[in-house]
């Protein structure tokens, strides 16, 4: 008995240390991106006021490259909207009948797109790591849901909110081996899947797109609208490289990201109003098979 | 009770600069130090294994909590509680036990610069390692990993380094 005692007292630590460890990994081992989103929403109600500081401060030191580029958004904008005012003025009739034959498409206007837009600062974002998220300034209260889509001022794919706190969203990055979206090649209906790899905060990678697709270096990629995220043909990047895939049946495509996400200071998030009905429908739909 | 009250400090010193600094850099994917570690590495030598294997327990607790990690900096930081004797010891060598038998805080005045130095790249590099592992969990990306481990440690260590002398710094008597 003695000796037992002896023995334990000499390798509690080590035993304690094992037990510890092991429910360490046991957790880690059953988290999600759900979770580590959860986490941070949550330090978030303690540093999100500091965080927010060093933002603002990080912010200061961008406001040129910031005005530029609001610039020359805004000379794209004046730009489309020059067209369309050009449109209204030229074929206002024409463009009459065409709405009246397309009443379902009038209906569905008037009852509201389903994409709204609205901005966000971010408070914090980490690219060196593998599981990179962002936090914004914005939550619940602001009316940030979970499944919104993340762009960039640019109005590239940047991620999507994955939890969102009354005062504050964590968005999910492009920057993070968990992240999927569909894309395909503007112009293309082949689609393929995007995802990032970690080794390069610059590029993602697109797999599975077809072999028959038509593709060249400089094509852009672009997202397709099927996911719940995210509006079709939002801006992903450019093709830099791609090759056939081992079983020769698909391309695996290198993508430079339209995006520099270690620049952004700003966000635009969208809510789409139909992405609940949507997944209602989907899970009705795995319910019934 | 003045000493509880500079650890104290330093714990929340480290994590506010963790947390609120070196988490958003954005300077490369490869840049991810993890100066936090010094709080575990500074503890001093005569604390009870058991004692420091809970504050390395709350320490990556606390890490996980902010930086949205599920577990891999617990996972990282017990180890280091379990090492950080053995580790000393087998770096001193005979002829420094005496060193270690005395106590104190490990400081390079204490070990000497060299065992110091020895001392600060071993914890952190084992640190690092399990860190960087556990993140990526994939042996395609063993050579990404290693890079990681090379550039992030020795950030670290530089980091450590300064704060290690600031915490050792013995005030000027008048």
């Amino acid at each position: 008995m003695h000796k037992l005692i002896e023995f334990l007292r000499r390798t509690y630590v080590v035993a304690l240390f094992i037990l510890l460890e092991a429910i360490a990994i046991g957790y880690y081992a059953h988290s999600s991106s759900y979770t580590r989103a959860r986490l941070l929403t949550t330090s978030n109600h303690m540093l999100g006021g500091l965080q927010g500081v060093f933002s603002e401060i990080r912010g200061y030191f961008s406001l040129r490259s910031e005005n530029d580029r609001l610039v020359s958004r805004i000379t794209v904008l004046e730009t489309t909207l020059a067209h369309y005012r050009w449109q209204l003025r030229g074929g206002e009739r024409d463009s009459l009948l065409h709405d009246l034959q397309q009443r379902d498409t009038l209906l569905r206007d008037t009852a509201g797109m389903p994409y709204a837009f609205a901005a966000a600062r971010i408070v914090a974002n980490s690219i060196n790591r593998t599981h990179n998220f962002m936090t914004l300034d914005r939550g619940t209260r602001d009316g940030v849901t979970e499944g919104m889509g993340v762009l960039s001022p640019d109005g590239a794919m940047v991620g999507y909110v994955s939890a969102a706190s009354s005062r504050h969203a964590v968005v999910l990055s492009i920057l993070n081996t968990s992240f999927r979206a569909s894309g395909k090649i503007s112009g293309s209906n082949y689609f393929g899947s995007i995802y990032w790899d970690g080794s390069d905060r610059y590029h993602v990678r697109m797999k599975e797109l077809s072999k028959y697709a038509e593709i060249q270096v400089g094509d852009a990629v672009v997202s397709t609208g099927f996911s719940q995220y995210f509006p079709a043909d939002i801006l992903i990047g450019y093709v830099e490289r791609y090759e056939l895939s081992e079983n020769q049946m698909s391309y695996d495509v290198e993508i430079r990201l339209a995006v520099d996400v270690s620049g952004l200071t700003d966000v635009i998030l969208v809510s789409n109003s139909d992405a609940e009905e949507v997944r209602r429908l989907e899970t009705y739909r795995r319910g019934t098979l | 009770m003045q000493r509880t009250g500079r650890y104290v400090i330093l714990f929340v010193a480290l994590v506010l600069l963790q947390t609120l600094l070196l988490d958003n850099l954005s300077i490369s994917i490869y840049l991810c130090p993890l100066v936090y570690v010094a709080f575990l590495l500074l503890l001093p030598i005569e604390v009870l294994p058991v004692s420091v294997l809970a504050y390395a327990l709350g320490l990556g607790i606390v890490m996980d909590w902010t930086m949205g990690t599920a577990g891999i900096n617990t996972i990282a930081t017990l180890p280091l509680a379990v090492i950080r004797i053995p580790l000393l010891r087998a770096i001193i060598g005979v002829t420094g036990r005496d060193v270690i038998r005395e106590g104190g805080i490990p400081s390079p005045v204490r070990l000497g610069r060299t065992v110091f130095v020895r001392y600060v790249i071993a914890m952190v590099a084992l640190h690092h390692l399990t860190f960087f592992v556990f993140e990526a969990l994939s042996w395609s990306q063993i050579w990404q990993t290693l890079l990681r481990l090379i550039i992030s440690g020795t950030v670290s260590v530089l980091f450590i380094w300064p704060i290690a002398q600031i915490f050792t710094m013995k005030p000027h008597k008048k």
